[in-house]
């Protein structure tokens, strides 16, 4: 249960200081309460009253910064169980895995990986994330080692996955203050993982097989003063992970069970099935997923999966509205008209270059709406082709006056060209087929 | 002890039949029952809840087909018999959709020869079958009527009816008992228009598979995979409009930049890779028939829905 704002009061320290930032404890009590302020902020509660706001007053799900620096990342503070609800605010860190008992060149090589590898993507660059080390040699040299050799190479978010404290706490020495995940707490070492989390303010993942379990678990964590934690539910199938991954999410956006509210963290390298983890990872809550190295083929469609989960559904992504070139189009180059939905535009325009030919794409303003949606919603029509037509100054690009039309525009040709005095010719619906389109009826 | 969670949820999505056995009047070897679901995917606590399916599918004129699925499939793919053969006993689809892709060219007029092409394929295997017929809307009505009539009692479902076209399908499906898929652009209002003109004509909403549309994996699926959860959303919260099963068959797939521009030597791995991320994502979304171009596809996500199936019986939430 959450608590009231008056109950949270009565356990502040009523000093009124705005250290917090707060005017009075009064409002910082409230602000806690609407889970929009952490307890952190106030620098007189003791560890214990901390424990007992801690797992009520934050946001529903703990965020948790996993490394420092241009590299690290955010997870958690989630809200909903659909994006389209409102959207998932934190893509999941993908990790590769590497462990100690590689050699010293494969780790560097996986490392380099990480640290350059990128997609672009409808103007975003795409990477993983960060490198998970795996203490499977079971010596604290080797371990200590490993983790020396990503450092040399490059400021990535860790991983250490180790059953050793000793080996934990060597590996350590090397990246400590570089906030690293420490994989992981369970019911017989959480009082030794605690120590070592707290002594380097490090982000901690709990691991149980249970819920229930891992609640309690969270609540001695949270009690021995980390509060930074990340949830490993170990789930022996896909169906295990979909079912507990999905009912901690409900029970933590609902308040159900605070100590439930902890970002997931899921190892996709157990079995065969890595792709299958990935997905469901991504799409089903996991924060933090570690993988083996991916193929090419997987680590395109795993960055792009992601993005498209988390691409904020309420604001789709837009072009600014203009004319565009691909390649280098001459006086006689067809111009073709398409909304400024960033979607439709580099789908037309990937097709386009594949056609290889040169040609001026007049961007509209549709407030970022496809094709389709803006026909049907009336925010494309031929005021606004006209005004793009004029404000691009096309008409001194070109020595014609035709303008192609997407195929689902086509109720508006007439319109058009009554309104802009353009001959109109109605592309294909599907930009797949704007090659052939070009090459039939352009060129003829 | 476990924490009770529950969603109340207060519809089923409806059941809707696939095939038909000898006994149920058909030549299939097996029939299927999809939709009947009572939470989210995959969360089903009685575990005999059935797995989604795959279809695999071909074509009776591969000028329309990917190069990439010519060049893996080979001579196959000139032969409709041979090719959803090799679907149904090579690559252990559990569905076979023709497409008569002949129907997109220019002036065609050979219906006919449409139905020929059904009947080779019902004759080549005994698995259920998805017809996707004309392209044009002027040549609908004879296509479908003829699809229809020559595999009456088979159960078919037939592809595709849209918010402007669904009344040729419509009756086709009404005249010899076939099901039909209905396709909106991805909004889940649109959705439901479709299937309560479709109910106004007299198609049963167990005759209806909802086809979202799905966007391509990094182009729009994200609005597929939302618009996926919404219609399974409100079918759960009670709209009996929306209650249907849903197929996904994101058909651009394989000719996107990704796969087309990928490395000879790992184009394949590329096309199977994105079409198994698609697939499954779509169906955690809810997709009970998840489509498929690329034969390598089918054993991946084959295998992943095994093991999403609900058999260890140690879940705590329902």
């Amino acid at each position: 249960m959450a608590l009231k704002a008056l109950d949270i009061y009565k356990l502040l320290p009523k000093k009124n200081c705005k250290e917090c930032g707060d005017p009075t404890c009064l409002t910082f009590a409230m602000k806690l309460a609407g889970g929009k302020a952490d307890v952190d902020l106030c620098p007189y509660l003791d560890d214990q009253a901390k424990a007992v706001l801690g797992a009520t007053t934050r946001p529903p799900i703990r965020r948790v910064r996993i490394g420092v620096g241009e590299r690290s990342f955010e997870v958690g503070e989630e809200f909903v169980l659909y994006r389209h609800e409102k959207t998932f605010y934190h893509q999941p860190g993908i990790v590769f895995d590497v462990s100690d008992t590689q050699s010293p060149d494969e780790i560097t090589s996986i490392t380099k990986r990480v640290r350059d590898e990128a997609f672009t993507r409808v103007g975003t660059d795409l990477r993983f994330s960060g490198i998970a080390v795996r203490n499977r040699s079971t010596t604290t040299d080797r371990f200590a080692a490993a983790v020396g050799i990503i450092e040399n190479v490059a400021d990535l978010p860790l991983v250490l996955i180790s059953a050793s404290t000793a080996a934990l706490s060597a590996a350590l020495v090397h990246c400590g203050t570089y906030r690293p995940l420490i994989h992981a707490a369970t019911k017989g070492n959480f009082k030794e993982m605690c120590a070592l989390a707290k002594q380097h303010g490090c982000p901690l993942v709990i691991k149980a097989h249970q819920l229930d379990q891992l609640a309690e678990l969270a609540k001695d964590c949270s009690a021995e003063g980390v509060q930074d934690l990340v949830m490993d539910l170990s789930p022996a199938s896909l169906y295990e992970f979909i079912a507990s991954s999905t009912g901690i999410r409900q029970l933590a956006i609902t308040r159900t069970a605070p100590d439930l509210g902890y970002p997931v963290y899921l190892d996709a390298t157990i079995g065969v099935l890595q792709d299958a983890w990935i997905v469901l990872g991504i799409v089903k809550y996991a924060s933090v997923i570690v993988t083996a190295p991916l193929s090419r083929a997987s680590a395109k469609a795993a960055l792009t999966l992601r993005q498209n989960v988390y691409t904020d559904p309420q604001k789709p992504i837009q072009m600014n509205p203009g004319l565009y070139r691909v390649g280098s189009p001459g006086k006689d180059a067809p111009v073709l008209m398409t909304v400024n939905f960033s979607l439709t535009f580099f789908t037309l325009e990937g097709y386009l270059e594949s056609a290889r030919i040169p040609c001026f794409m007049l961007i509209v303003d549709t407030e970022g709406l496809s094709v389709l949606t803006a026909v049907a919603a009336g925010k494309l029509n031929e005021t606004l082709v006209r005004d793009a037509i004029r404000k691009s100054d096309v008409e001194k690009e070109v020595s014609h006056k035709k303008l192609i039309i997407p195929g689902y525009a086509a109720p508006l040709s007439g319109r058009i060209e009554e309104a802009t005095g353009w001959k109109v010719m109605v592309g294909p619906r599907d930009a797949a087929e704007i090659g052939d389109f070009l090459n039939k009826e352009w060129k003829r | 002890m476990g924490f009770d969670l529950r969603f109340g949820w207060t519809g089923p999505i409806g059941a809707v039949t696939l095939g038909a056995t000898r006994s149920e009047g058909g030549t299939r070897r097996v029939s299927y029952r999809i939709g009947g679901g009572t939470t989210l995917p995959f969360l089903e606590y009685n575990s005999s809840h059935s797995s989604p399916l795959i279809a695999f599918e071909i074509c009776d004129n591969p000028v329309f087909w990917p190069p990439i699925v010519r060049n893996y499939c080979g001579d196959l793919v000139n032969n409709v018999e041979d090719w959803a053969k090799t679907a149904d006993a090579t690559y252990g689809a559990d569905m076979i959709r023709l497409y008569l892709t002949s129907t997109r060219q220019r002036n065609f007029s050979d219906i006919p020869a449409m139905g020929k092409a059904v009947e080779a394929v019902l004759s080549a295997t005994s698995l259920p079958l998805i017809i996707e017929g004309s392209n044009e809307p002027n040549i609908d009505s004879e296509v479908f009527q003829r699809c229809g009539e020559v595999a009456q009692g088979e159960r078919l479902l037939l592809g595709t009816a849209e918010a402007n076209r669904y009344r040729s399908i419509a009756a086709a499906a009404l005249a010899y008992n076939h099901s039909l898929i209905a396709q909106s652009p991805i909004d889940v209002n649109l959705a439901k228009q479709l299937n309560i003109l479709l109910r106004e004509i007299g198609v049963q909403r167990d005759h209806i598979v909802i086809d979202p549309y799905t966007g391509t994996l990094g182009y729009g699926f994200e609005y597929s995979y939302s618009a996926m959860e919404r219609i399974r959303f409100s079918a759960l919260k009670g709209d009996t409009d929306l209650a249907m099963p849903m197929i996904c068959s994101p058909t651009d797939t394989l000719t996107i930049k990704e796969v087309r521009e990928a490395e000879s030597s790992v184009q394949d791995e590329m096309a199977a890779t994105w079409e198994f991320y698609s697939g499954l994502a779509a169906a955690v979304a809810g997709a009970e028939i998840i489509c498929v171009r690329h034969p390598e596809t089918v054993p991946r996500l084959k295998e992943a829905f095994r093991s999403m199936k609900n058999g260890t019986g140690s879940a705590q939430v329902r």
